[in-house]
């Protein structure tokens, strides 16, 4: 197996096998096993199948030092060691399949609801035990040689290969948005996707021979002809204007071309931008961890509802607020972020010295208290506790009201653009360099004259006024409300929006929440799972690449230079492998020792 | 600011506006008034019409549930209090060690009551439910700190911090997947059931269980840490880490160790949590996770007298608060409002003394 | 001068932004089908004039309904044990409860099941989802009232989409202000059940001083309040109003706090596990005596498992579907069918009432879905919306449904009090009758 000893293979397949039945046992085999991604055979629970394997054996691959000298393993090489790798893996799986049918599913089902009948009926391809288990193993072999080889193929091949299945795949995945923008535009797509289904399987094959030309191309176009396409964008501001009118234009035309559901998911989307660029001023700019964000998004849904002559949901019908004005939405919500600015200094002032985790802590208390309030009797004459309140207006200007999914994108987009401006005029500003001195060394920078308090309480004002715009626009989309929807889950999920986006990154939250709302919300199999997904995606993330999807180049630095580097030259960079090497030395933290990369779900 | 080009000296003149120390009169004016409304509330709920008013029973037994709650807190402190006197991170997901721990020990203690086993023989049941969580909890805190941990040492604050948050979400999630989002019922063995008479009055067999454990635990595990060769070695640790791997203590297995311990703790709360309670559900851990540390940092963090200490005080501020100082103001349903009353009491102390009750403005190490 | 161009380009998009919505108005929000006018099915309903339009079902196409129920989440029991329902009504077209699906009107029946949520925004991205879907006739659901409360209700209404809800109990939803044109309920007003129960607490067990405890869901809230309503009409007394938090385990202070007022009973028509805590903690707290109920969210599988055998009395009220036993139809076809089709005892009780509101659906389809004589269905949306709210005197196994204008079809509403542990779920014990049942009407109580 050239250079990858065996124990690794071993090892590494190990780990496939208990990721495989992971996955089986929280029910995210079974539940996929009828996504179809591609024609009728490859669904997403079979991909869930065989990924770990691929997975497993691609990483057992890698180039290794022996004594000194990166020994990079031949194709063939990667194919035997592949070939143990996954074998290792789906043997291990299968072994297991095997002992829960011998004693018996319905027992173990006892424990792990997921461990069903269906779910080895799924596992063995429906044909029954023995040939089943035959098949499984087989593909899994397939899977891991696939791995290895592809790893150790000649770069130029290696990432448009997995370029090419991860394009077909994500194709596959999205089979509810491409085809209706599609029909939107008159275009068939029967020849790409199926009626209710995956791709077809021309088209899966076709995508897939697109997406790696399209990579072959890019790859061996050399880094001359990259470099000079991206310094042309950044240098001539005429072509950055052109690219920003084109981008614009496409989002206004959005709603036009994929239809009702999915604007209504988009503007699910925006609001969750919004508190993104929020959190992210306060976490990302400023470094100050709020837990408790969901405050600020709950005052301004029930501030706007307020102000805008909401009514409370009682048994009887609706009643009126203790305390209720009836401003039109535009005047509204403007005293909704004032207030909110206020609020935010009001939160900020006792937390003002503590630091990191206190901070954390307080803030998700504070944070609880305002969700505990929504709900409470106390309040109840104010914001309508567990009933909630009800007809929030649509934000209608000269007639034309806000609220259907289409017109309400506008709405939000039309607020997005104005905090992504708003974030982006901070960001460079002097205050965004007296947030990044005062992140970077809290002490140093009070020493340098800069007044760290006042720069944290613009943080959580600004924070909050961009917050409490997102809970606004959340309560106009929604026509009513009800505490259950400003509970924690909120704040953690503007925080995994920031974290995987990247932190201190606006493009990065705009991606953050297309991923981790937006997929969700269009592929409706997935929601079960939301919460799962969101709690791996943050642990692999700051694990694997703390910098998030798209970086801050300066946050990345940062959130790097801690490490200690002295193994850097065991792994000397070489064309593409630039983020591994970033990761190979974050991860490990043992000096000298063999960093070794984690396998994650 | 004074720039290069300002003449050397300027004559500085603080007006009376300035020189008055703001922070000072800030809190001054804030501790005035918290002690006024506390004290006002109390007055009044004390001094409510015969009929309204809380009977001396019902003070006593306040106070006896918000300490028996406060056991549990101080318990699951524990290892909150001693994952961060090592490693200076708060671990959300402790709460989700302890959940997994008590689903552990759920499924024997089902098998156990159906064959009638739990009733038949309750000690030796109970101490085969207890090693099975501790268990399955230690397991979980190893891994835990293998996988999601180990790996960000060096990283800053931040990253460690919402690892541990991801983390507990997926665990949680992950005990969904895998049982299901029902609660199952956790059977109590015949002599838990019930009360004893104590000092006169009537307290349930299971809290004063609860509480006679958090108080031995907390008296082992401080034996241990100071006694023990372990123990110093996990002191070292928190004292100065890099100092600790020159004296040759290995800095690595101290910190597998310190999780095991938390995870040993966590065990023992959630057996003694799912009995008194009679329920696991994959979300148990999240709440009085959140609460466990809120009384550890209250307490002040890093230091295991504060853990208890801050346990008992959380438990019997969420008991006595709400009787005692909502009522007053006639505040409808005040019980409803006691979390947010225990976070506002958090804000609070961590506004005057920023490291806690115990702490000194830094945290004390375990 | 960078600031300059991207105000510019602000105000370029921002025009184009008002230009795009204009000519978006046209496309229309997915109001319903063209209508069927074309000369080819000379159908005689006038789908001109409806607002809404016309659904059509072409020859050996399916009838395409949908649910909108709560399938994932702690409330999953509820929402799948009512998707159970449909289905049996579905099989039940045939006229046997066989496991094969029986037809309407000659054409299959094509059911989607959508997910509530149990919240406004899954209510709300549910309904949309449906809205979009011209082909789908009518939707039985939400779960949860939140999910439908001003959200589900109005996104279907707004396109002629009836929501036909087998447990939304909340009394707001079927309230002159806030009722939609194209809601309905099979499910009680919560007013009846509130009524009933404090009758049975006040006139039957001789209580005359009682507590509530409610979790933060609007169901409990608003159910909490229609028994205090009635306990204190009745001449009783509330001695605390409490509320709780759903995740909460410790309820020994409220409960504490409770026993103080020593009320004669306690009533926690909450869900579960609160419901059971509130049990096995109060039977050890509460005065000895106090006598415990729940509601219709409480009698579910889980609280069995979880209470235990405390000490004490417990009582939770449900619909009383025992009671329409002529023809044992429910007793000897409907429950083993659902045992043998799911597998398992039903887990909670709205099963009936979605089974019943897809009869009456079918039943009205049925009215008013004109046959062009080759099979081709033309279905007016409004016509169904009115034959439905039409129904009168429709024998279910819930009861006898009769629709008002306001969509309350639960007009004879029949509660049972059930006394644990002899609940009609599974792990509940035989013989599983109620000890008491009345029969209200919505006059009755509004």
């Amino acid at each position: 197996m050239g250079p990858v000893p065996l124990r690794s293979a071993i090892g590494g397949g190990l780990i496939g096998a208990v990721v495989s039945i992971y996955l089986a046992l929280v029910g995210l085999t079974e539940r996929f096993s009828d996504l179809e991604l591609v024609g009728e055979q490859v669904t997403l629970g079979r991909v869930l199948l065989v990924l770990p394997p691929f997975v497993a054996a691609y990483v057992v691959t890698r180039p290794r030092v022996v004594a000194g000298v990166r020994r990079v393993p031949t194709p063939a090489h990667g194919a035997v060691a592949g070939a143990a790798t996954g074998l290792v893996s789906i043997g291990a799986f299968a072994a297991a399949i095997v002992f829960a049918e011998w004693f018996d599913v319905n027992r173990v089902r006892q424990v792990f609801i997921a461990a069903s009948p269906t779910l080895i009926e799924f596992v063995t391809f429906e044909r029954g035990l023995a040939a089943g288990i035959v098949l499984l193993i087989a593909l899994g072999l397939v899977s891991g040689v696939a791995g290895g080889v592809i790893r150790n193929a000649s770069p130029q091949l290696r990432s448009p290969l997995v370029l090419g299945i991860a394009a077909t795949l994500l194709m596959g995945l999205l089979q509810r948005i491409i085809p209706v923008a599609m029909r939107e535009l008159g275009v068939e797509p029967d020849f790409l996707y199926e009626p209710s289904g995956g791709l077809t399987l021309a088209g899966g094959i076709g995508v897939f021979v697109i997406a790696v030309v399209a990579s072959a191309l890019w790859t061996r176009s050399g880094p001359a002809a990259r470099e000079r396409a991206r310094s042309t964008v950044r240098e001539q501001p005429a072509t950055r204007t052109a690219l920003l009118v084109v981008l614009l234009a496409l989002l206004g035309i959005l709603p036009l071309l994929v239809g009702a559901v999915i604007s209504e998911v988009l503007g699910t989307v925006m609001v969750f931008i919004l508190l993104g660029l929020g959190l992210n001023i306060v976490v990302g700019y400023a470094g100050l961890l709020d837990l408790g964000y969901v405050a600020f998004f709950a005052f301004g849904a029930y501030a706007l509802g307020l102000l805008s002559g909401a009514t409370l949901n009682t048994s009887a019908g609706a009643a009126a607020p203790a305390f209720s004005a009836n401003l039109n939405f535009y005047i509204a919500v403007i005293v909704v972020v004032i207030l909110a600015a206020g609020l935010g200094l009001l939160i900020g002032a006792p937390v003002l010295r503590l630091r990191g985790d206190y901070l954390a802590i307080v803030t998700l208390g504070l944070g609880e208290i305002v969700s505990i309030l929504t709900q409470s009797r106390w309040l109840a004459p104010l914001v309508g506790g567990p009933q909630g309140m009800r007809g929030i207006t649509d934000a209608e200007i000269a007639g034309y009201s806000f609220r259907a999914p289409q017109h309400f994108y506008y709405l939000a987009l039309a607020f997005v653009i104005l905090a992504i401006f708003v974030s982006w005029r901070l960001s460079s500003s002097r205050v965004g360099r007296a947030w990044n001195a005062m992140r970077e060394d809290e002490q140093v920078a009070d020493a340098m004259g800069i007044s760290t308090t006042r720069y944290k309480l613009l943080a959580f004002a600004m924070g909050g006024a961009v917050g409490s715009l997102g809970g606004a626009l959340f309560a106009v989309k929604i026509g009513s409300l009800t505490p259950a929807s400003f509970e924690i889950l909120v704040s953690i999920t503007a925080l995994a929006v920031v974290i995987l986006g990247g932190l201190g990154s606006i493009p990065g939250v705009v991606v953050g929440a297309l991923v981790l709302i937006g997929l969700p919300g269009l592929l409706r199999e997935f929601e079960e799972y939301r919460l799962l997904i969101y709690g791996g995606v943050l642990v692999a993330i700051m694990v694997l690449r703390p910098q998030g999807l798209v970086p801050n180049v300066r946050r990345m630095r940062e959130l790097q230079e801690d490490e200690v580097t002295q193994d850097a030259w065991a792994n000397p960079k070489t064309e593409g492998e630039t983020e591994e090497t970033y990761a190979a030395v974050v991860a490990g933290g043992r000096l000298g020792a063999e960093p070794e990369e984690e396998i994650d779900e | 600011m004074a720039t290069v080009t300002d003449p050397p000296t300027r004559e500085v003149r603080m007006g009376r506006l300035e020189r008055l120390p703001w922070r000072r009169v800030i809190l001054i004016v804030l501790a005035v008034f918290i002690v006024g409304t506390v004290s006002i509330g109390a007055l009044r709920t004390l001094t409510l019409p015969e009929g309204q008013r809380y009977s001396a029973d019902a003070w006593r037994d306040f106070v006896v549930l918000g300490i028996a709650q406060g056991a549990i807190y101080a318990l699951i402190a524990l290892g909150y209090t001693l994952v961060y006197g090592i490693l200076r991170m708060i671990n959300f997901a402790h709460g989700e060690v302890f959940m997994l721990g008590a689903f552990a020990a759920y499924f024997f203690v089902d098998a156990y009551a159906a064959t009638g086993f739990l009733d038949r023989h309750p000690l030796p049941a109970l101490g085969i439910l207890l090693v099975v969580a501790m268990a399955a909890s230690v397991g979980v805190a190893v891994l835990l700190e293998r996988v999601a941990y180990r790996p960000l040492r060096g990283a800053p604050r931040l990253v460690p911090l919402i690892t541990a948050i991801g983390a507990s979400l997926f665990l949680q999630n992950t005990a969904r997947g895998f049982f299901g989002a029902q609660t199952r019922g956790f059977r109590k063995p015949e002599i838990l059931q019930g009360s004893w008479t104590i000092l006169g009055s009537e307290m349930p067999r299971i809290r004063v269980v609860v509480f006679l454990t958090a108080a031995l635990a907390v008296v082992v595990l401080t034996l241990f840490i100071s006694r023990t060769k372990t123990g110093k070695s996990m002191r070292a640790v928190a004292e100065d880490a890099e100092i600790a791997s020159l004296m040759g203590i290995k800095v690595d297995r101290v910190v597998v160790t310190t999780f095991a311990i938390g995870g040993l703790l966590a065990g023992i709360a959630a057996v003694l949590f799912a009995l008194t309670f009679e329920g696991v559900n994959f979300s148990m851990g999240f709440r009085p996770g959140i609460a466990a540390f809120t009384a550890a940092v209250l307490g002040g963090i890093g230091s295991i007298s504060g853990a208890a200490l801050g346990g008992l005080s959380l438990g019997l501020l969420q008991a006595i608060g709400p009787s005692l100082i909502l009522t007053g103001y006639h505040i409808p349903s005040p019980f409803q409002l006691k979390d947010a009353f225990t976070f506002l009491v958090l804000v609070l102390v961590l506004i005057f003394r920023p490291g806690g009750i115990l702490g000194t403005g830094e945290a004390e190490k375990v | 001068m960078r600031k300059q161009k991207f105000f510019t380009v602000f105000a370029l998009f921002a025009a184009l932004t008002f230009v795009a919505a204009a000519c978006g108005d046209d496309e229309g929000d997915g109001t319903g089908a063209t209508g069927g006018t074309d000369g080819a099915t000379g159908s005689a309903v006038d789908c001109e004039a409806d607002e809404f339009g016309c659904v059509e079902v072409a020859a050996g196409e399916p009838i395409h309904l949908a649910s909108l129920l709560s399938i994932s989440g702690e409330t999953a029991a509820l929402g799948t044990d009512s998707n159970h329902g449909i289905e049996l009504a579905i099989d039940n077209l045939d006229g046997a409860l066989d496991a094969t699906p029986g037809q309407l009107l000659g054409h299959d029946i094509e059911l989607t099941q959508e997910d509530d949520g149990c919240s406004a925004e899954g209510g709300q991205a549910g309904a949309t989802a449906l809205a979009a879907d011209t082909t789908v006739v009518a939707v039985i659901g939400t779960t949860c009232s939140s999910s439908a409360l001003g959200v589900a209700d109005t996104i279907l209404s707004d396109v002629g989409m009836l929501l036909f809800s087998p447990s939304n109990t909340n009394p707001g939803l079927t309230s002159e202000e806030a009722h939609q044109p194209f809601y309905a309920r099979t499910a009680h007003n919560d007013k009846i059940q509130g009524a009933i129960v404090a009758e049975y607490a006040f006139n039957e067990l001789g209580i005359d001083t009682a507590a509530t405890i409610n979790d933060e869901s609007p169901y409990a809230d608003g159910l909490a309040l229609a028994f205090r309503d009635n306990f204190e009409n009745l001449g009783g007394t509330i001695t605390a109003i409490e509320q709780v938090n759903s995740a909460d385990a410790d309820l020994s202070t409220v409960l504490r706090n409770i026993a103080e007022g020593e009320p004669g009973a306690v009533y926690g028509p909450n869900f579960n596990p609160v419901c059971a805590f509130t049990y096995s903690q109060g039977a050890d707290i509460l005065p000895d005596g106090t006598v415990q109920l729940g509601s219709d969210g409480c009698l579910e599988s889980s609280f069995v498992d979880t209470a235990g055998s405390p000490s004490g009395d417990y009582f939770a009220s449900s619909p009383d579907v025992t009671v329409f036993q002529e023809g044992a139809f429910y007793n000897d076809e409907f429950l083993p069918a659902y045992q043998e089709q799911f597998g398992t005892e039903p887990t909670a009780v709205f099963h009936a009432h979605a089974f019943d509101a897809s009869n009456v659906l079918f039943q009205a389809i049925e009215q008013v879905a004109v046959d062009d004589g080759s099979g081709n269905l033309t279905i007016s949306r409004t016509a169904l919306k009115d034959a439905v709210l039409a129904t009168s005197g429709y024998e279910g196994i819930t009861g006898i449904v009769t629709c008002t204008e306001l969509g309350d079809c639960a007009t004879d509403v029949t509660i049972g009090i059930f006394q644990y542990p002899n609940w009609p779920v599974e792990g509940g014990e035989d013989p599983n009758t109620p000890v008491y049942t009345d029969t209200k009407t919505l006059a009755d109580v509004l």
